[in-house]
């Protein structure tokens, strides 16, 4: 019998080929899978904000499209909204989240599942590096955009908890031509033993390492990135300012696994190029399929088919994924990275260590209260 | 878009966090509170004109009277009721169809009535609900919106759940309100009236411990159904008149007759048989002379020499 996985996808001028990458994730994995009796159908959410149209589109996949496994690249704010709908439609709903926010609650959400990139925790991790590695002053670095997000709220109380002390706060400018590192420069002479914490995506990393490189030369102080800045796609086009750069990322082209290499060759046999949006398709996609019979097993009694999934793992590119089940978002492995020039004008992420015991951590993570720290972004991450 | 209007008809604190959420994202448009503590109607009062919210207390049945009116003038779009004491006559409801939506504290159509939290409480049920719905002329009666399910801890008393449940209501209405302002249909289910049981507001017959019938898990059940709104479950206790607040089901087992004392424990804690040979640890317990750990209790009163023993 023909299902049908509901696919709501967002755009965005800065990683254009967002929605394109996600969605050739779960083709290409339902592909792998042989899941031929699963119809993926799309609706498009714009920048994952309007709540109307993030409803509408949740709402025609469901009674239009008869979907009753929906993925949807939104936060946790816009889930809360399509939470209602879901439950009372009896549906689920597989959030696929690059983690650049965190919840100020872990409530529990019977029709919802978080299948995240855990961007915050990763930021909490590699600040916990930096002080492991003796850096005691942290300066923390960001842009407009990406200074957002509750990201800096993990990169912060991830050093600060290890021991360190953040002495300097930077958010650089969302443009070109306000986008400096100038104002690091007494940072660096008053804390020479400091790391930066830096917190960027995309074409921002580039513009970080430039800005970097015209400032101090090789000489700037130890560099710490969040797992979207390993993003390898946009690292191989970014000079290396040269000095220590570290990170912790989600996921490596590199990672020499069987089921990294099965998704890299699907992914490039469409054309396109392996990331970490391609990635979360997925994932997401195994995720889904693996809802999809339960749904039909157990006839869409969703809160069975979420509790059965607590119990779900699977072997993935970027190792073991598995449901964290009090807060119903999956986990998986993350990665210590050293960024190095690739020779070739660009940097390449080298996979220094594995971290699989990432259950401990995290629940001391979701432990850590929030207290004033608030997001007033309300889009899917990357998308503007 | 305009944000949807709706004005709550509440019943006191158990749905602050509602009016509060409500509040924050712009859709609470007027607060009418039933009964209600002085203490409470203050802060309420206080809160609306700080806000600019149109307010008004119903302290009674007969008070319901202004009541159409005052929606009338409001105009909201919607009408929440968290906790209102009161049933809406036909003429209130008449405002319009489908504009009336109830947060039940507790899973329709099996616990319909004015204390649900005590009714789940008392028969042991694993989990329970936020039961939303259309309203009519009914208590507890209209078409099923969504029901928002959520698990009951182990010993969890009727005060910690409300706690619980009323943070959980006001994450709820905010997903009603978002339904309600984004869906393009509202999705309704009947009630299954097979199903239906309606429980009256509990009397004393419902809170007295009846050592002679009841097995111990019943007990303790009763006694965390009626902490704190019943100052504890109703019992005698060497004779005297007492409320229980706080009790532990015991490893140990016996063979005396229900409602004995057995002994005062190392704890402190008062053991007492009961009708299935298992023991109750009793911690806290009340009366005229107040609210106290049960060792200090015992020195209030007579007891055998045994017990001390």
């Amino acid at each position: 019998m023909q299902q049908t996985i509901g696919l709501l996808l967002p755009r965005s001028t800065y990683y254009t080929g967002l929605s394109f990458d996600l969605f050739e994730g779960v083709r290409a994995s339902l592909k792998q899978l042989e899941r031929d009796d699963i119809r993926v159908v799309t609706e498009n959410i714009g920048f994952g904000t309007d709540k109307q149209l993030c409803y509408k589109a949740a709402e025609e996949l469901i009674m239009h499209e008869n979907a009753t496994v929906i993925l949807a690249y939104i936060g946790h704010r816009m889930a809360q909204v399509l939470r209602p709908l879901f439950q009372a439609a009896n549906r689920l709903l597989i959030v696929l989240d690059a983690g650049a926010n965190a919840p100020h609650e872990w409530p529990e959400t019977p029709n919802i599942i978080y299948h995240s990139f855990h961007n915050t925790f990763g930021s909490w991790l590699t600040a916990k590096r930096a002080v492991n590695d003796g850096f005691s002053q942290g300066g923390m670095v960001t842009g407009y955009y990406d200074g957002g997000y509750l990201q800096t709220w993990g990169i912060c109380s991830g050093f600060t908890e290890a021991g360190g002390n953040i002495s300097f706060n930077h958010s650089t400018g969302y443009n070109k031509n306000d986008f400096s590192m100038l104002p690091l420069k007494e940072h660096t002479e008053n804390h020479p033993n400091g790391a930066l914490l830096s917190i960027f995506s995309g074409d921002y990393v580039q513009w970080y390492f430039e800005c970097l490189k015209e400032v101090f030369g090789e000489n700037h102080l130890p560099v710490y990135l969040p797992p979207f800045a390993c993003e390898e796609t946009m690292l191989k086009n970014a000079v290396h300012p040269g000095g220590l750069i570290k990170g912790i990322a989600a996921w490596s082209y590199h990672l020499d696994n069987s089921a990294n290499k099965i998704f890299i060759a699907s992914i490039e046999s469409s054309g396109r190029t392996a990331n970490l949006f391609s990635l979360l398709g997925w994932e997401g996609a195994i995720i889904g399929a693996e809802a999809v019979n339960l749904m039909s097993a157990h006839k869409n009694n969703v809160a069975f088919v979420a509790d059965t999934l607590n119990d779900f793992s699977f072997e993935g590119p970027r190792g073991k994924v598995y449901f964290h089940a009090p807060t119903r978002h999956t986990l998986a492995p993350m990665y210590e990275t050293n960024i190095q020039s690739n020779g070739n004008n660009g940097c390449s992420v080298v996979v220094e260590k594995q971290i699989n015991e990432t259950v401990a951590d995290f629940e001391a993570f979701i432990a850590l209260p929030m207290k004033d720290a608030i997001s007033g972004w309300y889009n899917s991450y990357t998308c503007i | 878009m305009e944000l949807k209007r709706i004005l709550v008809l509440c019943g006191g604190k158990f749905a602050f966090p509602s009016l509060q959420t409500l509040g924050v994202e712009k859709f609470l448009c007027g607060i009418g509170i039933g009964k209600g503590e002085k203490g409470i109607l203050s802060i309420l009062d206080q809160e609306s004109k700080n806000s600019g919210l149109p307010y008004m207390s119903f302290p009674t049945k007969e008070s319901l009277s202004h009541l159409r009116n005052w929606i009338d003038e409001i105009q909201p779009d919607y009408i929440f009721s968290i906790s209102f004491p009161f049933l809406l006559s036909e003429e209130v409801l008449s405002y319009g169809e489908d504009k009336f939506i109830n947060f039940h504290p507790g899973p329709l159509p099996e616990y319909r009535g004015p204390m649900p939290l005590f009714e789940v409480l008392r028969y042991q049920e694993k989990e329970t609900a936020v039961s939303v719905h259309f309203m009519s002329e009914e208590f507890d009666d209209g078409a099923i919106i969504l029901k928002e399910t959520l698990p009951i801890s182990k010993n969890e008393t009727y005060g910690e759940l409300a706690i619980k449940l009323s943070s959980r209501t006001a994450m709820v209405a905010l997903n009603i309100a978002q339904m309600l302002q984004y869906a393009s249909t509202i999705p309704r289910t009947a009630q299954d009236e097979n199903k239906a049981r309606y429980f009256e507001k509990p009397e004393a017959i419902d809170t007295f411990i009846q050592w002679n019938r009841m097995p111990a898990d019943e007990i303790i059940a009763l006694i965390n159904a009626c902490n704190p709104w019943n100052q504890g479950a109703d019992a005698i206790l060497f004779g005297r008149s007492v409320k229980l607040l706080a009790a532990t089901l015991s490893d140990e087992l016996h063979s005396e007759l229900p409602g004995k004392v057995l002994q005062l424990t190392q704890s402190g804690s008062i053991a007492v048989s009961c009708i299935d040979q298992k023991v109750i640890h009793i911690q806290i317990v009340a009366g005229d002379f107040g609210i106290l750990a049960a060792e200090r209790f015992i020195k209030t009163t007579s007891i055998p020499e045994y017990i001390l023993n």
